[in-house]
């Protein structure tokens, strides 16, 4: 029964990594099983679940299309920067 | 003859940099978080493009072309830091912010210490679409991340690529992978939870 146990039940650290593996990757069946059976008994690792997949949507958008802070504009380049870059382009 | 060409080459780098420098190295600062690392990679995005500038008749498609060249640089830019950082080939466990990170939020048998869940993050894609500011915190819980994360969220997200691939790249297993990416988010969603949904409420 507690080998039963120990192969049917993860620990919550092993079945959120589970839920990383499985955006990437396919899961066997046995991993399947134990985070079907985790996630219907642990509500933190089912919330961690969907908050995972949003994040993963939020990232792609965020780090595919961030200009910039409009409230606090980071530096730009220095005209003297573009000055010289031009002059090294011109060898090019 | 020469000089009349090098005098319109002359004025097309400078228009081309004029137009679109300061749009790439704003792009190049946020994905690298410094200054004199978004100055390089912009200056070797524009040399990539002289090389090949004089195949190119249709303007409007230039500022595209020249971010996809940074975006190249900046995945490159991220390789290397990942492989050249101290501790690549070791384990997670041997991770001293990972190890933290895990102690901070699970107990000795690896299970939440907080076990109720937290809804306060389930829309958190909703917000990004909805506020401005939204993506301000966004980016400084990005930028809080360990450098070592911070390099592999960019390189999975900045350009399509397998995980195969990045794994190859980073000279690391798939299991590592994703456990990195488990830990990054985990950060991200404590920063977030502190910063956004704390503040709001």
């Amino acid at each position: 029964m507690k080998r039963l146990m120990n192969f049917l039940f993860l620990s919550c650290i092993k079945a959120s990594e589970l839920i990383e593996k499985k955006l990437d990757y396919k899961l066997n069946a046995k991993e399947k099983i134990q985070l079907f059976l985790h996630t219907k008994m642990c509500d933190v690792c089912n919330s961690y679940q969907k908050q995972s997949e949003q994040l993963d949507l939020t990232l792609r958008k965020h780090i595919t299309s961030y200009q910039e802070d409009k409230k606090d504009p980071k530096p730009e380049l220095t005209e003297d920067f573009k000055k010289s870059m031009v002059e090294k382009l011109k060898d090019h | 003859m020469g000089d009349k060409s090098s005098t319109k080459n002359e004025i097309t780098i400078n228009s081309i940099v004029k137009a679109y420098a300061d749009d790439l190295f704003r792009w190049a600062y946020y994905r690298t978080t410094d200054r004199e690392n978004a100055e390089d990679l912009v200056q070797e995005t524009f040399i990539a493009a002289m090389k090949s500038l004089h195949k190119f008749q249709n303007q409007s498609k230039i500022k595209t072309w020249l971010f996809s060249i940074l975006n190249n640089k900046i995945v490159d830019f991220h390789r290397k830091r990942y492989r050249d950082s101290t501790y690549n080939q070791t384990q997670l466990s041997n991770d001293p912010d990972s190890r933290m990170l895990v102690e901070q939020l699970f107990d000795s048998h690896g299970n939440w210490k907080q076990n109720k869940a937290d809804h306060s993050l389930d829309d958190v894609e909703e917000n990004l679409l909805d506020d401005e500011e939204f993506g301000v915190v966004f980016q400084a819980c990005l930028e809080d991340l360990p450098d070592k994360w911070f390099s592999v969220i960019q390189l999975k997200y900045l350009i399509e690529k397998k995980s195969e691939e990045i794994c190859q790249e980073l000279g690391i297993t798939p299991s590592n992978y994703w456990q990195l990416l488990h830990r990054s988010k985990l950060l991200l969603r404590e920063c977030l939870k502190k910063m956004w949904f704390d503040e709001k409420n």
